[in-house]
């Protein structure tokens, strides 16, 4: 029997190539750190379950491959994602630049409420920083997300990230669910019933 | 999917549409590369195959998951008592003073007692003042359901294993949970459901739906709910397809399209959004890729056909598939449409826009019985020759029916006579369908013919068509429609969806143009509180059979109760001599609880008395949980409203239950 889990989260992680998805996602799993880079094959996931008010949340964090040459099977799992990872590398300008190019991917083929968060990494470099804090912060404003500097190398943020990322997702859930919006759909009881004449068959139930 | 032929015939170079280069041009370096598509290598695509995998692990963990919280809802709802608005509907606990208090679930609006429900507390939209509100078991469960499964994400629940199915392949599952949720639905009210009828004006839409089943498999259809559910095999067919393709540019364009059309099942809320830029590909691909246009096309009908059923209720997976199979399996020009009244005024609007202007018949038939509680719906071709002057009249299926037994089921069969403009019955001997068994929906396919019709005579005449539940002790009304003839040609066959509605005179005579042999019975049941005991009263029987050579019988009546818990004794009523409609009114009384009652049958047999010989046999009747319609509502009234008498007529049946 597997673990027993309240929420399954399925994140995604999205970037140019080399920003450090892939680290980022191997810092927050398994609390390590590779200096090497190998480039991911299409796509790859991890799974690390946490714990918010009580909640057991299994998160299934996919990671895709920045290279273009990959972008149809990455695309792919951007629909069945709830909650969705922006990074960039703050010593690389273009990585930055990429984002809007990513974001609307993002607007092409994930679903239209998935929860967006902007990571801006290898903060730890900072004498190589060719993108500003302020700037990060800015764009993100503009999309009206949030943003975090992290550091996968020297574990920055990178825990914080998940967890805001995850909380916004159940808050979501919650707002969701507890508005005045019940559930629509069959499992649902139909108001109608209350106005119909109850059949006497219907009370077989009680035998 | 034949991605192989494509490969075959995909060596030549096409040029990126106007979009695309148009998305390039706004790209700077890193992003786009048209050049450098290669081909995945082996090793790749085994290392995305083994993600996927291990992908699918994950998958199969969640809908066992989602499977189970499925499942509790489902079991509280099968313990709910639904005993009306005066009574908790989940305990079944009155409301009084000193009694429980109400409380109106939020969700449902039906009345629950404090002990049936949570009270939760809300937010207004933004603001950090809350509100209480309170929901009744099932739908705070619900919701629970709804969180914990993502459906609130994806708009609905994905695809899931019952429990029960959890060692059934991936692919088999959805059938598997749709199934058991269908038999959790089981015995639905009658008017549970609003229903639409819907006529198509042509037969494209389902036979487009017909082509993608079979080019896409049943599955994709069905399991297009979730989101999640796909994802594995969309990358698969990325996959697939990215390998394939990406060796030559042209290949990227339909790659997209590959992609573009398996999304387009994904999501009925965004699916438009998605088809749309599906089509924008298409145009803009140009010409050299019409042979996959049909393909794409047939799924795009098919996510719209699709849209049309999911938007209208999103519900339970068994009414999905059973509408999709329903369209699929058949290109008949009707469909059903179920639509619950608390879904999207859209899906109403849609059904509206869909309905044929010629079929002004049904629509004038379904308004007058939109106050009747809908009983269900019939199916009928019907067809006019006139060399032979014969009205071919095909039961083709009836759907959703009232249940008539405990398990609610029934066993329903067809009369039919046509109605004359006297509003008189044209032949005194009704025709009959065989019955289909243990069903509400089904599919008689038998054809009737009624000879002698002239052509002008259709012009005014109906065609009357009830249903019956077959029994043995009595046939059950289930319900009855009218057909104007006056829109049946003699070249083409006229084909009907038509809501069945409520007893009339003509039901009655249906009824009664089956004669029973064997006579009928006049039964008054009551549980009597006091002496906690069943009273049987024998009031009178009618028409019995005459077995004595002066032309009558000597009638008495034995009374049985099994199997008997309180082993009370036999019971026989006087003889009454030289009759065959015997009046007894004898009282006899049988031990027993009401809870017992739930599994004894009583058991009624009519002798006629022979002096010297053995007792001749005249007819017999069950009452008890397992009789049906009539037989077994007068059983559970008896038990749910003691201390009141319950009489009914019953037929006899000619076959003794004791031997």
């Amino acid at each position: 029997m597997a673990k027993t889990y309240d929420y399954l989260f399925k994140l995604l992680l999205i970037g140019d190539s080399g920003v450090g998805k892939t680290c980022i996602l191997f810092r927050f799993s398994e609390d390590a750190f590779n200096t090497t880079f190998i480039s991911t094959i299409g796509i790859d996931f991890k799974i690390r379950t946490i714990e918010l008010d009580n909640k057991k949340i299994k998160l299934q964090i996919w990671d895709t491959a920045g290279q273009e040459r990959f972008r149809t099977i990455t695309t792919a799992y951007y629909r069945g994602a709830m909650g969705i990872m922006l990074v960039y590398d703050i010593t690389q300008e273009k990585s930055f630049e990429n984002i809007k190019n990513w974001i609307r991917n993002i607007e092409e083929n994930a679903a239209a409420d998935v929860e967006k968060m902007l990571l801006g990494n290898k903060c730890e470099l900072n004498d190589k920083r060719q993108v500003s804090k302020e700037r990060g912060e800015q764009l993100a404003i503009e999309y009206g997300i949030k943003f975090m500097e992290t550091s996968a190398k020297a574990s920055i943020n990178v825990e914080e990230a998940f967890l805001t990322l995850a909380s916004d997702i159940k808050a979501k859930t919650e707002k969701r669910m507890e508005a005045n919006n019940p559930p629509k759909g069959g499992h649902q009881l139909k108001l109608t019933e209350i106005r119909t004449k109850d059949s006497w068959l219907s009370r077989c139930s009680l035998l | 999917m034949d991605f192989a032929n494509r490969n075959n015939t995909a060596n030549k170079f096409v040029c990126p549409s106007d979009r695309q280069l148009a998305l390039r041009a706004k790209l700077k370096a890193g992003w786009s590369s048209s050049k450098t598509n290669e081909p995945l290598r082996p090793e790749e695509q085994e290392a995305i195959i083994s993600v996927i995998r291990r992908n699918e692990e994950i998958e199969t963990a969640e809908r066992q998951r989602v499977g189970r919280l499925v499942e509790r809802v489902e079991k509280i709802k099968l313990h709910a008592v639904e005993r009306g608005p005066n009574c908790c509907r989940l305990c079944g606990d009155t409301f009084g003073l000193l009694r429980p208090q109400r409380i109106i679930c939020e969700d449902c609006r039906k009345s629950v007692c404090t002990k049936c429900s949570v009270d939760i507390n809300i937010r207004y939209n933004n603001s950090e003042r809350t509100r209480e509100i309170w929901l009744c078991r099932i739908c705070s469960e619900t919701r629970e359901m709804w969180k914990k499964s993502g459906a609130w994400f994806f708009k609905g629940l994905p695809n899931y294993d019952m429990p029960r199915s959890a060692s059934a392949t991936p692919m088999a599952t959805p059938t598997g949970g749709g199934r058991a949720v269908q038999s959790c639905h089981g015995t639905p009210t009658r008017g549970a459901r609003i229903k639409k009828l819907t006529i198509r004006v042509n037969d494209s839409s389902s036979s487009s739906s017909n082509a993608s089943g079979q080019s896409e498999g049943e599955d994709e259809l069905d399991g297009a709910s979730s989101a999640k559910g796909n994802t594995s095999r969309e990358t698969a067919a990325a996959v697939a397809s990215a390998a394939a393709a990406s060796r030559l540019q042209r290949d990227e364009s339909f790659r997209l399209r590959a992609y573009g059309s398996i999304r387009s099942f994904i999501d009925g809320g965004e699916r438009k959004l998605s088809n749309s830029f599906f089509f924008g590909r298409q145009q803009g691909q140009g010409p050299g890729q019409g042979q996959g246009q049909g393909q794409g096309q047939g799924h795009l009908l098919a996510g719209q056909d699709y849209d049309n059923v999911s938007m209208s209720n999103v519900s339970t997976v068994a009414q999905l598939r059973r509408e999709s199979s329903f369209l699929r399996r058949s290109s008949v020009s009707s469909s059903w449409s179920f639509s619950d009244s608390s879904g999207s005024g859209n899906s109403a609007t849609q059904s509206q826009q869909q309905q044929c202007p010629t079929s002004q018949h049904p629509h004038q038939q379904q308004q007058q019985h939109c106050r009747d509680p809908l009983l269900g719906w019939l199916e009928i071709a019907i067809s006019y020759r006139e060399s032979f002057h014969s009205l071919d009249c095909t039961m083709v299926r009836a759907r959703d029916l009232p249940a008539m037994d405990a398990a609610g089921l029934a066993d329903p069969y067809c009369k039919l006579n046509i109605i004359t403009p006297e509003a008189h019955t044209k032949y005194t001997r009704w025709q009959r369908t065989k019955t289909v068994h243990k069903t509400r929906n089904p599919d008689f396919n038998e054809t009737l013919q009624f000879v002698g019709v002239e052509p002008e005579e259709l012009g005014n005449s109906l065609l009357y068509v009830a249903l019956f539940d077959d029994d043995k002790y009595g046939h059950d009304f289930l319900g009855a429609a009218k057909v104007c003839l006056s829109t049946v040609h003699s070249t083409s066959q006229y084909r009907i969806s038509v809501p069945l509605g409520v007893e009339d005179q003509y039901s009655n005579e249906a009824e009664m143009s089956q004669s029973w042999p064997n006579g009928k019975m006049l039964i008054s049941l009551c549980y009597n509180t006091k002496r906690r005991a069943l009273v049987v009263n024998v009031k009178q029987c009618i028409n019995l059979l005459a077995m004595d050579n002066n032309g009558s019988s000597d009638p008495f009546v034995k009374l049985q109760l099994k199997p008997d818990a309180h082993k009370n004794k036999k019971h026989k009523t006087s003889v009454k001599w030289r009759t065959l409609n015997p009046i007894y009114n004898e009282e006899f009384y049988f031990e027993a609880s009401p809870h017992d009652l739930n599994k004894e049958m009583l058991i009624l047999t009519v002798w006629d008395k022979d002096l010297g010989k053995s007792n001749d046999f005249l007819g017999s009747l069950q009452l008890g949980a397992q009789s049906k319609g009539d037989r077994l509502q007068q059983w559970l009234d008896c038990i749910r409203l003691p201390d009141h008498f319950h009489e009914k007529w019953h037929c006899l049946a000619p076959d003794n239950p004791t031997h």
